[in-house]
């Protein structure tokens, strides 16, 4: 009878936290515009990271540098997927694999450019109060030989997920409330040349 | 015959009190011999002292002891006193003016020193000014040795550096100074600008909070 009414009250509690959670006000548009804003910003950060990284002129030591930042934008376990116009199958790696790999592209000159960064699907709120997106990059890749020649490119279209969850942190004695955004995998939509 | 012994004995009390406060006010004023002559010894001795910088008395020390011996009048018998006590006291004049200059000259070369400690630790070139140079420079040497420069601002390369997204109290994740100079680098672009900066006593920045623009 005990484990009945401790179950009853659990249940009791559960739901009425679960109601108290669901009924928080959305955010205002302002404030979902800066968040908006801010996820995006995050994947054009990356798209220069990615620039820098691939990059033959990048001291090594930069290159390294910037790899830690790259991976502090995605969630632990996010993959990129990687294409080529040879071969039909994407291929998946770790964020840190992948970067280490565009470090060290077998070409003696890499270009990547990434443009039209958009929402595809925009922020929406989940239950547990993520909000969860998607954008879409258009990559060129480039690679020249030692002589200056194109060799290889082609243009990729890529999906990113991107997580935006408040968090707070104490600073100086101050509750700070910010948006932790990650990136989650980057999957490879379309390749062409 | 009653009443002129009543009047007789209340004249008498009277006088009596009177003579009485009299002889009592004049020994209290009057020294003995042996007490004046050992108030000329004691006065002579610290007046000596004082004049001859033989004493550990703090000049305010000394200014009272002066002060006490001139209650004593020693210038009918002895006027050496009077005048040691002209000198002395014209001694400790000096000498208080003299150290209140030395105090106002030590004040006023520790402002100078503090002033000059703080020029020191001004930057010559503001926080912002570092940013633009740090995002517009041509190679990643010149960068780099801009933010060499800039960390100099700060307490540590670790102080927080907040960016604040609006006024609803939004931020980005918080971030330190070595890598938010190193983002500007990276992304050659500076879209915040500096709404709070917390110092310590050295005049470095221990926290620095920008705004998005």
């Amino acid at each position: 009878m005990k484990k009945l009414l401790f179950a009853i009250a659990f249940a009791f509690f559960a739901l009425t936290g679960y109601q108290a959670f669901a009924q928080e006000p959305e955010l205002s548009p302002e404030r979902k515009q800066a968040i908006d804003s801010l996820a995006l910003e995050k994947v054009r950060d990356l798209s220069k990271y990615v620039k820098l990284i691939g990059s033959k002129n990048t001291p090594w030591s930069e290159a390294n540098r910037v790899i830690d930042r790259a991976e502090e934008l995605f969630a632990p376990d996010a993959e990129i997927g990687v294409s080529s116009l040879s071969k039909t199958k994407v291929e998946y790696y770790k964020v840190r694999q992948y970067l280490e790999r565009l470090m060290r592209l077998n070409y003696d000159r890499v270009e990547i450019d990434w443009y039209k960064i958009q929402y595809v699907s925009d922020l929406q709120r989940q239950p547990d109060g993520t909000y969860v997106g998607v954008i879409t990059i258009f990559q060129t890749f480039k690679g020249y030989d030692a002589e200056g020649r194109l060799v290889y490119q082609d243009t990729t279209k890529k999906d990113i997920t991107v997580y935006v969850k408040r968090k707070e942190t104490q600073i100086g004695g101050r509750l700070i409330g910010f948006w932790d955004v990650l990136l989650g995998d980057m999957r490879v939509k379309e390749t062409a040349h | 015959m009653l009443k002129q012994l009543k009047s007789i004995v209340v004249f008498a009390t009277i006088a009596l009190v009177t003579i009485c406060g009299v002889t009592s006010c004049g020994s209290s004023n009057k020294l003995s011999k042996k007490e004046y002559k050992a108030r000329v010894e004691q006065a002579t001795k610290d007046l000596n002292a004082i004049l001859n910088n033989e004493t550990a008395w703090t000049l305010e020390e000394q200014q009272a002891r002066v002060n006490e011996i001139k209650k004593t009048d020693f210038s009918k018998k002895n006027p050496e006193i009077v005048e040691m006590i002209e000198r002395a006291e014209a001694k400790i004049a000096r000498e208080m003016a003299e150290r209140d200059r030395l105090a106002e000259e030590r004040r006023l070369a520790e402002e100078q020193r503090i002033r000059e400690l703080e020029e020191q630790n001004k930057p010559k070139t503001s926080l912002t000014e570092y940013f633009d140079m740090i995002a517009n420079a041509k190679d990643v040497v010149s960068a780099n040795s801009a933010i060499k420069e800039a960390l100099k601002l700060f307490a540590s390369p670790d102080a927080v550096v907040l960016i604040r997204l609006n006024n609803y109290g939004d931020y980005d994740r918080p971030t330190t100074a070595v890598n938010y100079l190193n983002y500007i680098k990276d992304q050659k672009k500076v879209n915040v600008s500096v709404d709070n900066v917390k110092y310590n006593e050295k005049n470095k920045i221990t926290e620095l909070e920008l705004i998005k623009k």
